[in-house]
């Protein structure tokens, strides 16, 4: 039972984080490092708004608003110019903006270990058994609700299908007359307000402490790979895979090992089934040869 | 030569390649054509060791080559050309000769051995260039070239391996008339050399200048064969032009 | 004086280590196919493989099980092997996948290596780490006097590297590694396999990699989990990237200009609320010249340039061509 409700409740956070990413993976086709420093700055950025004695709600949207609006400037200025010059140089230009961003934070913050300043709460009881915390229960249902959100958007939408259309053919898109970079700018903020969200939830949740982003963009580096480059709804299932193995396999080994779980599952599913959970609908990530 | 049979090659659900067969003896210029999606440069694929044929034999020189990966098959003599000859961008138009040497090939196992290439080696690639009109730009890089030299430079470096067979997906798109007749020419004189050749053209002129014979491919299996301008001529071959790219026949 | 030179030869020698790594991962990147994000593992384990052959047996107060006390250079050849297994092993799984998909595997084992070393307390001594390991040729000067010995070291450590990287990308081995890196496909028809060649270039950059590891432990005289983290295989990427991926000379001279910005700090003497808003304002500032590179001069310093054969004279093959009837 506690592997379910903890699965559940780091699965949600490794959702929340990894759909962001995998957004612009499928839109622009590069891995994103600086996403997991998106997570730093919503956390530090609903630090500074819950300074202020605002209500929670009302520091997760600003933190989220103002993270996403930070992405469209990071594509805008920095991947937007470069994008003609290949993948590594995009992978490497976000290593760039992981650094600044992970720099200026550190240099306003300060290394120390921080927390939100929250009222204790007792888990809420299902049963007679405990079950969550109100925040874990709030964590759980956003990151349910967002995801499926997103999975609307992108299918019912016609952003949605405009982003979709820019992903699979850019120039057959902008002959339809849809104009790629509108739509590019909508999935950076939509892509990154998510993962300030993700932030300030792992926040509140946890201790916020400058290593966060770096740590968590191997964890969604894993969900990426288990999921499929690309593939949205692989990672929505692979984020709660790789969840629950993570907690089963801490019943055999030390909590330090939890992203090296992480990546031992990501190992062995490699090696049993090369081409990953994708394979279930079919697109390969082997090559030829 | 060449034994294609019964080869079919499905990606997924879709058969990209229905039951074909075909033959090439040596010394010949056998053509393949069919217009877009007909299944040639899957074909193409299978015999190369680029796709794996979903049943099927393919048997060259005498040996049956099914299932051979890609290096093996350029190890065992039948090289091929891609429809877009780019080369190798960033390294010299004499460093790409290089490397389809057989020099080159025999010395890649010994890592630690002699960095600079035989004296011989280089003469012949300079022979090649010579002949493909290539040899003033030997020492730049293969992206500075302009689209004719890329196209030359796939015959020239094709040469270095001495290869038995040729494979051309193409090779006449995108290329001039006077620099298509430049080709035909060279294509005889490598036949003269000893290379047997299998050409996949849109351009059915080009196909009727070079070809002895030919096989015509729809939706993925064969629908006529025979001296190349029996093909050209069969009422199907014909209607598929004239139904699907009868502009490629005027150009 | 005499402290700035110490400091000086002292940050001298780290960049030569750095500079061995970041000929390895440019004999990967530069001249072969592989975008390795995992490199920081062969230096740990070529570290971690030095102190468990050479190291004395464990004392009291410490956990691990072998120190095997061997010579030296028994360490550093038993470091290059483990290096090289290593990149075979990791190499099994990971060269049959696509370039991004490699990218993310070869991070995660770096991962999973560092968090072995943190968790194996019987193997690596946990996060306490092995301390007060020896240096060669200790006894040969004075105290004061090693720093310069070690760099002279490490200075031949990096010219060996260089010197192997170079024969290699220059021989038909390394021609046929940049084939793959320029077009695989046509490669292919070249008569060269892929995965094979791949894995022969990974498991000799695993070796080179695991020795730079054995000059880092020299360097430190310890080793610790929190040495082979991930950033360090980014700050090698830039260090590549900033001197030019693809040329020896640009990883060399990334690699100096990279432990400069790096590591000069640590000669400034300030309160340790200052520092921690140095090193974080020096992440920016290595972050945004990684920007404005890519952005400006995205082949680097010193781009990658042809290489020249003294070719054979053009008149004489045109006529050669000729005389065998081939023109």
């Amino acid at each position: 039972m506690d592997i379910l409700i903890f699965g559940l409740i780091s699965g949600s956070i490794i959702l929340l984080s990894s759909v962001g990413f995998a957004m612009i993976v499928k839109v622009e086709g590069f891995l994103n490092i600086a996403h997991g420093q998106m997570l730093l700055l919503g956390a530090y950025l609903g630090l500074f708004f819950s300074g202020y004695g605002l209500p929670l709600a009302v520091t997760m949207l600003l933190a989220s608003i103002a993270t996403g609006v930070i992405g469209m400037l990071c594509y805008g200025l920095l991947f937007r110019p470069v994008k003609s010059q290949g993948l590594l140089v995009l992978l490497f230009t976000s290593v760039g903006a992981a650094y600044v961003i992970h720099g200026v934070v550190g240099a306003i913050a300060g290394k120390r270990m921080l927390a939100y300043d929250l009222p204790p709460t007792r888990a809420i009881r299902i049963f007679g058994e405990p079950f969550m915390t109100r925040y874990e229960l709030t964590t759980v249902i956003l990151a349910l609700v967002l995801a499926l959100a997103v999975h609307l958007f992108m299918t019912h939408t016609r952003a949605g299908k405009e982003i979709r259309a820019v992903s699979d053919n850019e120039d057959l898109a902008r002959v339809r007359g849809i104009d790629p970079v509108r739509s590019s700018y909508l999935v950076w903020f939509v892509a990154s307000a998510l993962g300030g969200l993700a932030g300030v939830l792992m926040g509140i949740m946890g201790s916020l402490h400058l290593g966060m982003g770096w740590q968590q963009i191997i964890i969604i580096l894993a969900t990426t790979v288990l999921g499929g480059i690309g593939s949205i709804y692989g990672v929505m299932l692979a984020a709660f895979v790789l969840a629950f193995g993570i907690e089963i396999g801490l019943l055999f080994a030390e909590p330090s090992y939890r992203s090296g779980i992480a990546f031992l599952i990501i190992i062995v599913v490699l090696f049993v089934r090369p081409q990953g959970l994708q394979s279930l609908w079919g697109a390969g990530k082997l090559r030829t040869h | 030569m060449l034994e294609v049979r019964n080869v079919s090659l499905y990606y997924g659900g879709i058969c990209a390649v229905n039951d074909m067969s075909l033959e090439v003896a040596e010394g010949e210029i056998v053509g393949l054509i069919g217009t877009n999606g007909a299944g040639k440069t899957s074909l193409f694929n299978v015999i190369t060791g680029f796709a794996r044929a979903s049943s099927g034999t393919v048997r060259f020189l005498g040996r049956d080559v099914t299932g051979y990966s890609g290096p093996r098959i350029a190890q065992a003599g039948m090289l091929r050309t891609f429809q877009t000859p780019v080369g190798f961008p960033k390294m010299t138009v004499m460093e790409n000769m290089l490397v389809f040497s057989r020099a080159d090939a025999a010395a890649r196992p010994s890592i630690f051995r002699g960095a600079s290439p035989a004296r011989a080696v280089l003469e012949e690639a300079m022979e090649f260039l010579a002949i493909f009109g290539l040899a003033a730009r030997a020492g730049d890089w293969v992206q500075d070239l302009a689209a004719p030299e890329l196209k030359m430079l796939e015959f020239a470096r094709a040469m270095m391996a001495h290869p038995k067979m040729l494979l051309l997906d193409e090779p006449a798109a995108g290329v001039n008339p006077a620099l298509q007749g430049n080709l035909i020419e060279h294509i005889g004189a490598l036949r003269r050399r000893g290379v047997t050749f299998l050409v996949v053209d849109h351009n059915l002129r080009f196909i009727r200048d070079i070809c002895d014979r030919a096989y015509a491919m729809a939706d993925g299996r064969l629908i006529a064969s025979g001296p190349t301008g029996d093909v050209l001529n069969n009422p199907d071959v014909i209607r598929l032009y004239l139904g699907g790219g009868a502009g490629e026949e005027a150009a | 004086m005499e402290g700035i030179l110490l400091f000086a030869i002292s940050i001298g020698t780290l960049a030569a280590i750095y500079g061995m790594v970041t000929l390895a991962l440019n004999l990967e990147t530069g001249t072969g196919p592989l975008w390795d994000l995992g490199i920081v593992s062969f230096f740990g384990i070529g570290a971690y493989a030095y102190v468990i052959l050479t190291a004395a047996p464990a004392e009291g107060h410490q956990h691990y099980l072998y120190g095997f006390g061997l010579p030296m250079w028994l360490g550093v050849i038993g470091a290059a092997l483990a290096g090289a297994v290593a990149a075979w092993f990791i190499g099994l799984p990971s060269l049959r996948l696509r370039k991004e998909y490699f990218l993310i595997v070869t991070l995660a084992f770096a991962e999973v290596l560092r968090q072995l070393y943190i968790n194996e307390d019987w193997l690596t001594n946990g996060v306490a780490g092995i301390y007060g390991l020896e240096q060669p040729l200790r006894g040969l000067v004075e105290a004061r006097q090693y720093t310069y010995v070690l760099f002279a070291l490490a200075i031949c450590g990096l010219l060996a590297v260089w010197a192997l990287t170079r024969m290699i990308s220059l021989s038909a081995f390394g021609r046929a590694c940049k084939a793959l890196r320029e077009n695989e496909a046509l490669a292919i028809t070249a008569g060269i396999d892929p995965r094979r060649t791949s894995m022969v270039l990974y498991v000799l950059a695993g070796a080179f990699t695991a020795v730079a590891g054995v000059f880092y432990v020299w360097y430190n005289t310890l080793v610790v989990p929190g040495q082979f983290s991930s950033d360090l295989t980014f700050f090698v990427w830039t260090a590549l990237i900033i001197g030019g991926v693809g040329s020896s000379r640009g990883a060399l001279f990334g690699a100096f200009i990279f432990i400069l910005l790096h590591d000069s700090l640590r000669f400034l003497q300030v309160s340790g609320e200052t520092a921690v808003t140095l090193t974080s304002l020096r992440t920016a500032l290595i972050g945004l010249l990684l920007i404005l590179i890519l952005r400006f001069r995205p082949n680097g310093i010193f781009p990658e340039t042809r290489v020249v054969f003294k070719l054979p004279d053009r008149a004489k093959a045109a006529e050669g061509a000729k005389r065998k009837g081939l023109a």
